[in-house]
This record gives structure tokens, sequence and C-alpha cells, in this order.
């Protein structure tokens, strides 16, 4: 069994972000969470305002998980693979993109919510960042299970380079109905 | 409303430039590059659709985007001379 050990943690759903356990913010203003989370984090990524539900969350949750590394952050590596989970896939950006074609009379779909049709963009994007070349994946899963995220992990460790694992669950159904639980794993080799 | 400027509201709705406001955008500054406004090819698609959907205008030929797309002024002339809507 391979061994390994948590660097950091991050959760973040409407209520609140946590950050290796400590609350540090907590929703409340006028605007939307998300937003309020992107400029406290005083970054010039207009790119953000374009993604859908599910790549903001999984956006924001990296960003403030992977802020713990400091002066290491942004070294290019091929050792780092991007594993997260959920159950149901890009399925806001899907029923958004639904509506574009839904009706004959205007029918236009709209190539911006296209692209994140597919929950895999976001590990892509989390992946490009941040100058990660290892393995990126998203797996889709029944429901949450301990066990079987913890065989993906196991898996995922036995991948020849891969000595740590930016992974977890990434589930966003709306703005208001999101849970991102993510973690900074790495081998005790 | 002048075309340009009714071009500029739609292009950031449709785009999302949430911190942009019309003023931003210079008429004539290009809508591509590191120079310009910075969009991508999604963005180009996104604009193709604007001008389908708000003005009737298909555009079929790729080559002529990069000519209609170079900046605010130059879409709003062609909007103008070919809108069915």
């Amino acid at each position: 069994m391979m061994r390994y050990h948590v660097l950091h943690t991050v959760k973040l759903c409407p209520s609140f972000l946590e950050v290796d356990g400590r609350r540090v913010a907590e929703a409340g203003g006028e605007t939307s969470f998300l937003t309020d989370l992107y400029r406290r984090l005083g970054l010039d990524y207009p790119k953000f305002f374009k993604m859908d539900i599910l790549s903001k969350v999984g956006f924001l949750a990296s960003e403030f998980l992977l802020e713990q590394e400091g002066s290491e952050r942004f070294v290019p590596r091929d050792d780092r693979a991007v594993l997260l989970y959920n159950r149901y896939s890009s399925m806001h950006a899907d029923q958004v993109f639904q509506e574009t074609i839904a009706h004959p009379e205007d029918f236009f779909p709209k190539p911006s919510v296209f692209v994140y049709t597919l929950p895999n963009i976001v590990t892509g994007e989390i992946a490009i960042r941040n100058k990660y070349h290892g393995e990126s994946n998203f797996i889709l899963l029944p429901e949450y299970s301990e066990q079987a995220i913890n065989q993906a992990i196991e898996c995922a460790f036995l991948a020849l380079g891969t000595t740590s694992l930016l992974t977890g669950w990434l589930e966003a159904l709306s703005e208001n109905d999101y849970n991102a639980s993510l973690s900074l794993l790495n081998t005790n080799q | 409303m002048e075309l340009t400027e009714e071009l500029k509201t739609k292009m950031i709705e449709v785009l999302n430039l949430e911190e942009m406001t019309p003023a931003d955008i210079d008429d004539n500054a290009p809508l591509f590059g590191d120079e310009g406004l910075g969009l991508d090819s999604i963005d180009v698609l996104e604009l193709i659709v604007l001008l389908e959907r708000n003005y009737g205008i298909k555009i079929t030929d790729p080559k002529a985007g990069k000519e209609i797309f170079a900046s605010v002024r130059t879409m709003a002339d062609y909007v103008a001379a070919n809108r069915t809507k």
C-alpha cells in the first residue's frame, strides 16, 4: 500500500472557505461569494469570469490550496497529478448549454458555454495554470465514496514519476450549491 | 445609442468581460493580441453568434473574420453595411 501524507487542505462551500482547517472567509456580502473570493486573491485573471460554476469553484479552491506552497508555486513539474471526482459531472454547464439549443426559433448554441460541458476542463485549467505536466483526470462516481477515492489515489501514485497529487471532491450544481474538498498529497518516498 | 457603444455593451455581456465598461474599450484598439482586449478563439465564435443573433449577419468566410473583428470600429462598419435587422 502506498503511503502518503497530506500537505494542505481546502474546503469551499457557499457559506465558507477553510484552508488547513482554519476558517478564512465566510459568505455574507451582497455580491457572489465566489466573486468575493476571486477579488480577495488579487488576481488579474479575467478568464475566471468566463468559467462555468464547476471551474470557478475548482479554480478558487485550488488557488487557495496552492497559495500555501509559497515560493514553490508555479515551478513547472512533471511529478504532480491532478485528480478530481464528483457525481454530477458538468451538469450545470450542460443544462445552461441545453437552454441555448432548446428553442428552434431561438437556436443559438453558445460556444463559451459548450467548452465547459466536460468536467475535465477544470482539471486541465488547474494543470495548465500551475505548469503541471503529470496525469490529469476527472473521475465520475455513483456517489461520494472514501473507498473509491482512496483506490483512485493509490492508482494515481502507482503511475511512474507521480510523487504529488492535487486531489479531492468537486461538485458544483449552481451558484448556491457547490462543494469542494481538495487536498495536496505527497508520497513519503 | 451609437452602434459602437451598442456593440461594446453587447460584447461585455456575451464575453463576460466582468470588470470592463464600454468606456474601457477603445473603438480602434485591436480586439485580439496582447495590446488589445486579448480575446481568444472562443470569443470569436461568440462574436459571430452575436452578429447573427442581433443583426441577422451570417459570416461564412472564416478569412473575413480577421478584418471584421479587428476592432470595435471595423465591426460597427461591417454591421452598418450588412445588417438585416
